[in-house]
């Protein structure tokens, strides 16, 4: 039976290798510890009971360390603490500890081993259990194997030959080819993932060019429906979504660049090494290239915890938590994804079935140790980009010259300028401040102090003004306190009636210095006010980044009533983040005070007296200095902005506890059973061993940058036994609908074995030597005879072969959850083909500002939005489409090298009456209208759109009767619900 | 039959064998369905109910009386230990703002919001010494609903599911009824089947919704009843006709006879949600007696009760009707203003309408399975993602606490009116903090209770053969019958 044969190997033949430092002696007796016992201790307890420190400071690495403790008494089991610690009550043992018991049989062992008096050669070591054996057929070389050479005219090309010798042993015979129909309809959704139209249909059909089925392959593969179609498998494996996941899944609205990245990349049939390369270290191999960067978006892709990045600190133990398991997560994106080698095993231990350790894991883990997830600039115009660095260039050297100055100004005021400072500080950390819970305003963040910003009160109508007061902010962040986002640089406006300004405060020239918590009060304005708007040209400083912050803004009339309380508050943008953060906190009455108003006021004084300090000369110099950045930080601001992709970065604003590592790798240690709170040696970056003599480490001063690179390298390297086979059979499964190896992200020792390893082979190397073209490795395969054999049944082959696993026939296929609803919107005549671009929404988005809810019951699907194609909507990562979902769309908090195909209840309830099938039912019938007079063409014309046939006349008389009877929008309906629909033959 | 293990190693390879046991699956009265052909020993129960507080429900304010917190009240706090707090609420102790008061036989001490499941305590099991990993609330809600800390595994109620199938052809196998206000961390990834067939699946159900479960009807002026009758009978001729040309594929007879399930779910479902017909006397028990009522726009405790209660009288019906594993959350997101239990700023405030209402509808879920006879074999389990610290955020609130929580569990096979495994004095960890109880054992009580050896029901995938209970977990016998 098929699945007892293609499964994987046996456990019982995995010799977990001991790791043996002496030869076990031959004789028999001693042949028990080392055969029995040792793999027992290997696997069940060395893991802790090993090493420097071992867990309660009991080793059994070596007979000495073992007796030393008394725990086992030789020749009485019954006696031995150890026998008592290991033998389960109830089912719990207090050994192995957070571990399944040992077996009757293993316990067994333990127990005749010391009876017999505990025989331990004395020179034989042990480690903890490691597999250290590459004979396994995915470490084998990649050598081209020779292709058979029948003589049989139906194995036309290389992929038949190897087929059909397999087919030959098996006794089994190749089925018919396809007729056209059947060919057209499987190749058109296997290439584009879309049905052919009936006008398609008939032309091929009345083709009679020999060739006529090699055109529509070439036809296909040139479409850019090709890319949309097979960007999804890629999209599929690497867990991409348009949300973070986790707590309140947030959206990530610079992902999409990266989808159409690989949307592209097939599309331009790109080589497969620059596709890895970009992917992995697009920046440092390809630098000034957008594809370097775009690729990057790969390492991001999964999930990423929001709380345990921006509220934890990396100091914390849920703070490494989350690190660790986000860096696990990039390490197993990439060894998954491209060797199929599950090395994410190895996070807790060295991995149970293949040659993997948990250095070696953690190797792969200070590959990426520097990196995060987040938003970064892509190339713009290259010329911009030069125009940029050299601007950045300048703003560098003048702000180290600021700081020279500033130096020059400390030491010249000598003393007392120091004791000023003192002074200063010490009234501040005096200052008792009271403040409510509602903060103020604050606006954006930006990364340069040169951007404007504006926010503004309006009273409701015009109103006579005595006096404005502007009250700062109070934010221990980043221990800046008092004036928390002050304006360095601002004006102030008054109107009377929209867009008639008048300036009555202006202090964009020069720098205002920080006022701590006293207002800044505006007096003798003695007009009539309806607007006041603060404008701030150069921003406070946050913490290397900028941004505009105020408690209050009051307007008091001649009898001192402040009138622009719980006035409405406008600002060009806003972080709403209540209850701190809020427009409406400008106008609440509630800013951060003093009680000592003395101290402000004193506080006040010495800082204006250190400014007056420096001499006329420096105060004009430093004025210049200050003028020349904000003029520079101007040009810079007005460059086209760089496009953004959510990407692997080490450089971004900071965030909370998120902040970036500027590319300094973190130190990664070897983690004791995963556990953060168990960290041993360091370890330095390294690649995975192919080989049991393999050189894997890296140089541990390899840069954050090189250390990806070596990676890229490494996984593009031309004898990589798993990259191309990995790669070519991923192509095969989606062309089959089973791979040649049946587990496409597992090539160890769990996974299964291939089928035809000669032609998994044979396909790698001539992918890999042919210049790694996608669409070259699809032509080979859809043009071979064995594609196009029919779907249909065969009992006498079935009986040899019931799964097909030797592909005597062609695999039917249940259409995926995109090509359905693209399917649906093309015969509908609906499907717009817009390409790339953010992501159209199937959900109505509310409570954006916390967690954002997606509401997918609130949404129309009648919005023409969102008739594109299904790779383009926007994918959220814990509430996925419950329409896709059901139809078995891949859940992207996981890797899904291929989909489950199920049939139930619940998905023909989705088929039959969600909203998206009941209004695109409309469409449909809307069409047919449009385009036949009569209802028996219409049915007809409604056949050929979903299935590539005519209705039989049986049919076609059933089919008008029901439209009759009942509209032919029902009957649209049904059609979306055929089997033949959403099979394809 | 082949050997669903396998067949899922390959993937879902021999797609028409997965189809029809897809559709076995659903469509089974016995546990035939499941891929557990003969349960590993004599079960005690068949159904489950989960209740999680989302947000993190505080175990000294509910069910864990601490005397010390009393006694020392406003003192500075000393746990005799470098503690990690997750935000600052690390404050003098802070007592219950609840009194308590003993209940039962077994003089259970409760707090005042929990009261109503007084009459119930006889037949509880709690446990105090539950520890987390982690205090970051979507790990700790994915620990306790998937038995990993991370995305990507299945729900306890799908592993159920997919063990044993359904117990009704009507119906989901696995329900969820959310917090109508929004969903908890991880939202529905908490329920979701991973690398299980989606057959196994929760199924969510909005009751206030106009379709409470997704697409059961179809809301079009131009769809009738005659329509889709005629319809469905029209489709199932010209899928059979395709059928019929394509020997040898059982997915194609699956999918006509999906149709006929769903038709029955159709008939089905909106009887099981339809509480209207439930006596006066029962509508009063689950809080649903003010129909009708207006709400304040702060939270109260009848708004919370009825909330809360109808999903637990929703509970009742679908448990009756079959349906094996129902999850009942109670609490959002941590949006504004608060309604869930992660009560940083005022216990007194979020807890007491939260757990007063819960309350209401898990007593009477409880009484009413029991006068049912449904007790005896359906196993009610309560639980959160992780405790709050006995110490004081702000001036009212408290802070998390991973290192301890409580869990109770209740009904089939489980030993009534004992707490088991003692916090410490102050409810800061175990008691023993050698030997805590952890989800995983948890859930390999539950596994045991339904008859299943929580080492054997394993499904490989991405090279390790995956179970609930990871390498963990021990059958807690100290709380069997």
């Amino acid at each position: 039976m098929k699945h007892a044969r293609r499964n994987s190997a046996p456990l019982a033949l995995l010799v977990v290798a001991l790791f043996l430092i002496a030869l076990p002696s031959a004789t028999q007796a001693g042949d028990f510890f080392p055969q029995q016992v040792a793999p027992i201790l290997q696997q069940k307890c060395l893991s802790c009971h090993s090493g420097d420190q071992p867990q309660g400071d009991f080793s059994l690495q070596s007979v000495a360390q073992a007796l030393a403790d008394g725990y086992i008494e030789p020749g009485d089991a019954a006696a031995s603490h150890l026998v008592e610690l290991i033998s389960p009550i109830d089912g719990i043992a207090a050994m192995p500890k957070n571990a399944d018991p040992l077996t009757p049989a293993e316990l067994a062992v333990i127990r005749k081993w010391i009876d017999d008096g505990a025989d331990w050669p004395a020179d034989f070591q042990l480690q903890a259990a490691r597999v250290s054996d590459f004979a396994w057929w995915s470490y084998q070389p990649l050598i081209l194997p020779a292709v058979p050479q029948s003589a049989d005219p139906w194995a036309k090309t290389a992929i038949d030959q190897f087929i059909l010798e397999k087919l030959d042993e098996q006794g089994l015979q190749p089925s018919p080819a396809a007729d056209r129909r059947t060919l057209i309809r499987r190749v058109t959704y296997d290439l584009t993932g879309l049905p052919p139209t009936p006008e398609e249909v008939a032309t091929f059909n009345n083709d009679s060019d020999p060739l006529a089925y090699e055109k529509l392959v070439d036809r296909l593969l040139a479409s850019d429906q090709y890319g949309e179609r097979w960007a999804r498998h890629w999209l599929d494996v690497v867990k991409y979504a348009d949300t973070c996941g986790y707590d309140k899944d947030k959206l990530r609205p610079n992902a999409w660049p990266y989808r159409d990245y690989v949307i592209r990349a097939f599309n331009d049939d790109k080589p497969y090494a620059r596709f890895v390369q970009e992917q992995i270290a697009g920046d440092v191999l390809f630098p000034g290239s957008p594809d370097g960067v775009l690729g990057l978006g790969f390492l991001a892709a999964g999930p990423w915890d929001f709380i345990g990045h921006v509220e934890v600190s990396e100091a914390k133990i849920d703070g490494k938590v989350a690190r660790n398991l986000d860096r696990d997560d990039m390490v197993s994106n990439a060894i998954n994804s491209f060797c199929s080698v599950t090395v994410q095993c190895a996070r807790c231990h060295n991995h149970k079935f293949d040659p993997i350790t948990q250095e070696n894991y953690y190797g792969l883990q200070s590959i990426f140790a520097a990196v995060d997830r987040a938003d970064r600039p892509y190339g713009a115009d290259p010329q911009i980009e030069r125009v940029k660095s050299r601007l950045e260039e300048k703003r560098a050297a003048q702000k180290s010259e600021l700081a020279k100055l500033q130096k020059q100004i400390e030491s010249d005021g000598g003393p007392h300028f120091e004791k000023l400072g003192e002074s200063i500080r010490q009234l501040q950390a005096d200052a008792k401040v009271s403040k409510a819970p509602e903060y103020g305003y604050h606006s954006a963040i930006t990364r340069t102090a040169a951007t404007t910003k504006w926010v503004e009160v309006d009273l409701g109508q015009p109103t006579n003004i005595d006096k404005i007061v502007l009250r700062p902010c109070h934010d221990d962040y980043a221990g800046i306190g008092a004036g928390f986002g002050f304006p360095v640089r601002f004006q102030v406006q008054i109107a009377a009636n929209p867009d008639q300004w008048t300036t009555v405060v202006n202090q964009t020239k020069t720098d205002y210095p920080n006022p701590g918590l006293n207002p800044l009060e505006i007096p003798e304005i003695a007009a009539p006010v309806r607007f006041i708007r603060l404008t701030a040209t150069r921003l406070g400083e946050r913490k290397n980044d900028y941004m505009l912050a105020l408690a209050e803004m009051q307007a008091f009339d001649g009898a001192g009533n402040n009138v622009a309380l719980g006035r409405k508050v406008t600002s060009g943008d806003s972080i709403e983040a209540p209850v701190r953060w809020s427009r409406n906190n400008l106008t609440d009455g509630k800013w951060a005070q003093d009680h000592d108003p003395k101290r402000s006021i004193e506080l006040a004084k010495l800082i204006s007296e250190r400014a007056a300090m420096a001499t006329p000369e420096n105060n004009a110099q430093r004025n210049r200095l200050q003028e020349s950045l904000v003029a520079i930080e101007r040009e810079i601001a007005a460059l086209p902005q760089s496009r953004m992709v959510y990407a692997a970065a080490t450089d971004f604003p900071t965030q909370g506890n998120f902040k970036p590592t500027a590319a300094t790798p973190r130190p990664i240690y070897l983690l004791h059973r995963g556990d953060v709170q168990t960290p041993r040696q360091e370890v330095s970056p390294g690649l995975l061993p192919l080989g049991e003599n393999a050189d894997w480490h890296l140089d541990a001063a390899l840069s954050e940058g090189e250390r990806r690179a070596a990676l890229a390298r490494w996984l593009t390297d031309q004898q990589h036994p798993l990259v191309w086979r990995s790669i070519v059979n991923r192509i095969w499964q989606h062309h089959f609908g089973e791979g040649i190896v049946a587990t496409p992200n597992d090539f160890g020792r769990m996974g299964a074995k291939p089928t035809h390893p000669e032609l998994l082979d044979w396909l790698a190397c001539e992918f890999r030597d042919g210049g790694q073209s996608f669409k070259k490795l699809h032509r080979l395969i859809v043009t071979s005879n064995v594609y196009q054999q029919s779907s249909q049944h065969d009992a006498a082959q079935a009986a040899i072969d019931d799964g097909n696993q030797y592909l005597w026939r062609m695999n039917r296929r249940r259409l995926e959850a995109e090509e359905i609803r693209d399917s649906i919107l093309s015969v509908s005549g609906s499907l717009n083909f817009t390409m790339g671009g953010p992501g159209f929404y199937l959900f109505a988005l509310e409570k954006t500002a916390h967690s954002p809810h997606y509401e997918y019951h609130k949404f129309d699907p009648a919005d023409p939005a969102s008739h594109r194609r299904s790779i383009y909507r926007f994918i959220v990562r814990s509430q996925p489409d419950p329409w896709m979902t059901t139809l078995d769309c891949a859940d992207s908090s996981q890797s899904t090298p291929r989909r489950n195909e199920t049939l139930t209840s619940l998905q023909a309830l989705s088929l039959l009456n969600n909203p998206f099938n009941l209004v695109m039912a409309q469409r449909f019938a809307a069409r047919l209208e449009n385009e036949q007079a009569d209802l028996p063409d219409q049915i007809d014309r409604a056949m050929l759109l979903t299935t590539g046939r005519a209705p039989s006349d049986s049919q076609r008389a059933e089919m008008v009767a029901y439209a009759q009877d009942h509209q032919l929008v029902n009957f649209c309906r049904l059609m979306f619900n055929l089997s033949e629909f959403v099979f394809v033959d | 039959m082949i050997d669903r293990r396998n067949f899922l190693a390959q993937g879902g390879a021999g797609l028409g064998s997965l189809a029809l046991a897809m559709m076995l699956h659903e469509d089974s009265q016995a546990q035939t369905g499941g891929s557990i052909q003969v349960l590993h020993h004599p079960p005690r129960a068949k159904r489950v109910v989960q209740l999680f507080m989302s947000g993190a429900a505080s175990h000294v304010d509910l069910w864990d009386h601490k005397p010390m917190l009393q006694k020392h009240h406003g003192e500075k706090s000393d746990f005799g230990e470098h503690v990690e707090a997750f935000q600052n609420g690390l404050g003098p102790w802070m007592k219950s703002p609840f009194a308590f008061s003993p209940y039962g036989e077994s003089g259970k001490m409760l707090s005042e919001v929990v009261a109503p499941l007084g009459a119930c305590v006889d037949d509880m099991a709690f446990i105090h010494n539950m520890i987390g990993k982690t205090g970051v609330h979507s790990q700790a809600t994915y620990l306790q609903a998937t038995g990993f800390d991370r995305p990507g595994f299945p729900g306890m109620g799908s592993w159920i599911s997919y063990g044993l199938g359904s117990a009704n052809d009507n119906l989901p196998t696995f329900v969820v009824l959310p917090d109508h206000r929004g969903f908890a961390s991880n939202g529905p990834k908490n329920w979701g089947s991973a690398f299980l067939p989606a057959s196994s699946q929760g199924t969510a159900i909005f009751p206030q919704r106009d379709n409470p479960i997704e697409d059961l009807s179809a809301r079009s002026n131009y769809v009738t009843e005659s329509g889709d009758k005629a319809g469905l009978e029209l489709l199932a001729r010209l899928n059979e006709q395709h059928r019929a040309q394509r020997p040898g594929d059982s997915r194609l007879e699956a999918r006509i006879r999906s149709y006929e399930l769903a038709a029955k779910m159709q008939r089905s479902a909106p009887a099981a949600l339809d509480i209207t017909a439930e006596p006066q006397h029962i509508l009063k028990m689950y809080g649903l007696d003010r129909p009708g009522a207006t709400y304040p726009s702060e939270i109260n405790r009848a708004e919370e009760a009825e909330y809360f209660g109808r999903k637990c009288l929703i509970a009742r019906r679908l448990l009756e009707r079959g349906v094996r594993f129902v999850q009942i959350w109670s609490g959002n997101d941590n949006g504004f203003p608060r309604r869930n239990w992660d009560s940083h700023e005022d216990i007194e405030r979020d807890h007491g309408p939260l757990a007063h209402g819960m309350a209401v509808g898990t007593a009477a879920l409880i009484q009413d399975l029991k006068q049912r006879g449904l007790l005896e074999d359906t196993i009610v389990l309560w639980t959160t993602e992780f405790g709050r610290m006995p110490s004081t955020q702000g001036s009212k609130g408290r802070d998390h606490n991973p290192y301890v929580f409580t869990n109770w569990l209740c009904g089939g096979g489980i030993r009534g009116g004992i707490s088991y495994g003692p916090s410490d004095q102050w409810g800061y960890k175990p008691l023993d903090r050698d030997s805590p109880t952890q989800v995983y054992d948890v859930h390999a009580t539950i596994l045991h209770l339904l008859g299943i050896d929580h080492r054997q029901l394993t499904v490989r995938n991405e090279g390790i053969d995956r179970r609930l209970t990871d390498v963990h977990g021990h059958v807690l016998e100290k709380l069997l019958a």
